[in-house]
């Protein structure tokens, strides 16, 4: 029963134009990582090269080349933002699509009528909506070392190959959150339209609000994954500090550019704690959505006297 | 001896404190079509979401084909089908893949071919390839039937099935539910709130009126019972007390 429940959500997903414009978005947007990761590189090169010539005009030596200390993968530093602004937007509506029909159009009632268990079918809904984020991740990690290789010309090492596996990883991670979310809002919602609604207010809050107020005065940060230029010596911006931990989308993206080498190095062991508050909220999503299908009343999903 | 294809012993329901069924004692034995009657609010779907087990009772005992609702749901929902009302199944799908999900779900051992021979028995095998959203309401009703029968099962239970579908609609379900029942021995649980169609069809009838089961007999029984009455409508407006 699970895994024809995955497999029905397969199906349906890739069958629908919202889910597959923002897939595309996304993979679009991958692709653009590396090319605006070349442009830049290019602009710097060319900057330095431009440099060179005139400090050997005036017999000064010149620095080093800035690219020659950079690490490959922060040519791919921009997902670490569309990660969390179009992948969680996408994995919403993932969420959101593999929950809807069964609950608004009354489908519910016919699949509990069958021998299906409320926990067979969550636990396919979850099979199904990883299944679909996992190869979303995969191709996006091919797009991403295409785009190095093609565009950039990079061949990319075993250990920075480990890296960039490590950060889509992270990713899936983070977006199955996100598609819990989704599930969640569709189940304590009647109206589908409203399911979608809060999970969008879910979204704005966890990737702006949250962000903003844990980053104290960084107005840049919830875009900008840049270390903290101000001194938080004040109470506001001591509890504010305090309180970054909570910030999944601040600690994704922190994870995330150490993982890619693009921050300020720390130890694996920190870099893991980050990825904590991520998987906790995994947890208690998917607790959450078995919570609210076993209590779900299914046979008063649609008209009924 | 056989048990009966449904029994309803002492079942009442109540949505927070309003009580939708009262106390229900019903059989229907198997090979019979029953047809429960009653105005909207009467608790017809609540007593077929209780034998479907989509719902649990309030109080008293429901069984299908022997088994009970609550402690053997499994095995009731292997011998049963369901029809709701407004028939939705997945738009983005074709008619074909709801059959074969919806067979997997029963345990069928080879969905497809039981999707394709559901088809062709009913006459659709053209719909099969097409999806669900260019469907009009009476082919979503034929795929409905499709997928509650796709497993053959021993009960269907058809809540308003005759909603949303136009003369020749209404004629090609009736004469569907007369092949089923005659053919492959299906027990037929139905609800409705309209008549017209339903003397031509059903063997046995019920009448709920606000949750209390008020009548239940054979049609010829029934038109024994009430030689003056010119309809059902008639007899039927007699017994909720309003003479015509």
């Amino acid at each position: 029963m699970t895994r024809a429940i995955a497999a029905q959500l397969v199906l349906s997903l890739r069958r629908q134009r919202t889910f597959l414009a923002l897939l595309v978005t996304l993979l679009v947007m991958t692709a653009l990582a590396g090319v605006i990761g070349w442009i830049s590189h290019r602009t710097i090169i060319k900057v330095y090269d431009q440099a060179v010539t005139l400090l050997a005009t005036t017999g000064t030596p010149a620095p080093p080349n800035p690219f020659d200390t950079k690490p490959t993968l922060a040519l791919l530093s921009n997902m670490v933002i569309y990660i969390p602004l179009i992948g969680a937007l996408m994995a919403l509506v993932l969420g959101h699509l593999s929950m809807a029909d069964d609950q608004s159009s009354g489908i519910g009632r016919l699949i509990f009528s069958r021998q299906v268990t409320r926990r067979s079918y969550v636990t396919g809904k979850m099979l199904g909506a990883l299944t679909v984020l996992t190869v979303i991740m995969a191709a996006s990690l091919l797009v991403s070392v295409a785009s190095l290789l093609i565009v950039n010309g990079t061949v990319l090492s075993a250990s920075d190959f480990g890296r960039l596996v490590l950060f889509y990883v992270i990713s899936l991670l983070y977006l199955t959150a996100f598609a819990l979310i989704g599930m969640v809002t569709v189940l304590l919602t009647r109206r589908r339209s409203m399911g979608l609604l809060l999970a969008l207010g879910v979204w704005l809050v966890l990737t702006f609000a949250i962000p903003q107020f844990t980053s104290g005065l960084r107005p840049t940060a919830s875009l900008n994954p840049i270390t903290d230029p101000v001194s938080t010596s004040q109470t506001f911006f001591d509890v504010t500090a305090k309180a970054r931990p909570l910030s999944v989308s601040e600690q994704y993206k922190e994870a995330s550019t150490r993982v890619l080498e693009i921050g300020s190095p720390e130890s694996a062991l920190a870099t893991s704690w980050r990825v904590l508050p991520i998987g906790c909220l995994v947890l208690v999503m998917a607790a959450l959505t078995a919570l609210l299908v076993s209590r779900h009343d299914y046979s008063r999903s649609s008209v009924n006297e | 001896m056989e048990e009966p294809a449904v029994e309803m012993q002492g079942v009442s329901h109540r949505y927070g404190s309003a009580p939708v069924l009262r106390e229900i004692d019903l059989t229907i034995e198997h090979g019979e079509i029953f047809r429960f009657l009653g105005h909207n609010g009467a608790g017809k779907t609540t007593a077929i979401n209780i034998l479907t087990t989509l719902l649990v009772p309030s109080a008293g005992n429901a069984r299908v084909c022997g088994h009970d609702v609550i402690a053997d749901r499994s095995k009731v929902t292997e011998r049963i089908g369901y029809l709701p009302s407004d028939v939705r199944l997945y738009d983005h799908m074709t008619a074909s893949e709801n059959l074969e999900f919806f067979a997997k779900l029963s345990g069928v051992s080879d969905p497809r071919r039981a999707a394709a021979e559901t088809l062709d028995y009913l006459d659709s095998s053209e719909l099969g390839p097409r999806r669900m959203s260019t469907f009009s309401t009476g082919m979503r009703q034929r795929i409905g039937i499709a997928q509650a029968i796709v497993h053959q099962p021993s009960v269907l239970f058809l809540d308003e099935p005759t909603s949303g579908l136009d003369p020749s609609g209404v004629r090609q379900l009736r004469e569907t539910i007369f092949r089923l029942n005659r053919e492959l021995g299906m027990t037929v649980f139905m609800n409705t709130h309209l008549l017209s169609e339903v003397a031509r069809v059903c063997t046995t009838i019920g009448v709920l009126n606000h949750g209390e089961l008020i009548y239940k007999d054979s049609m010829a029984a029934t038109n024994e019972r009430f030689p003056n009455e010119a309809s059902l409508e008639d007899i039927y407006e007699r017994m909720e007390g309003h003479p015509s």
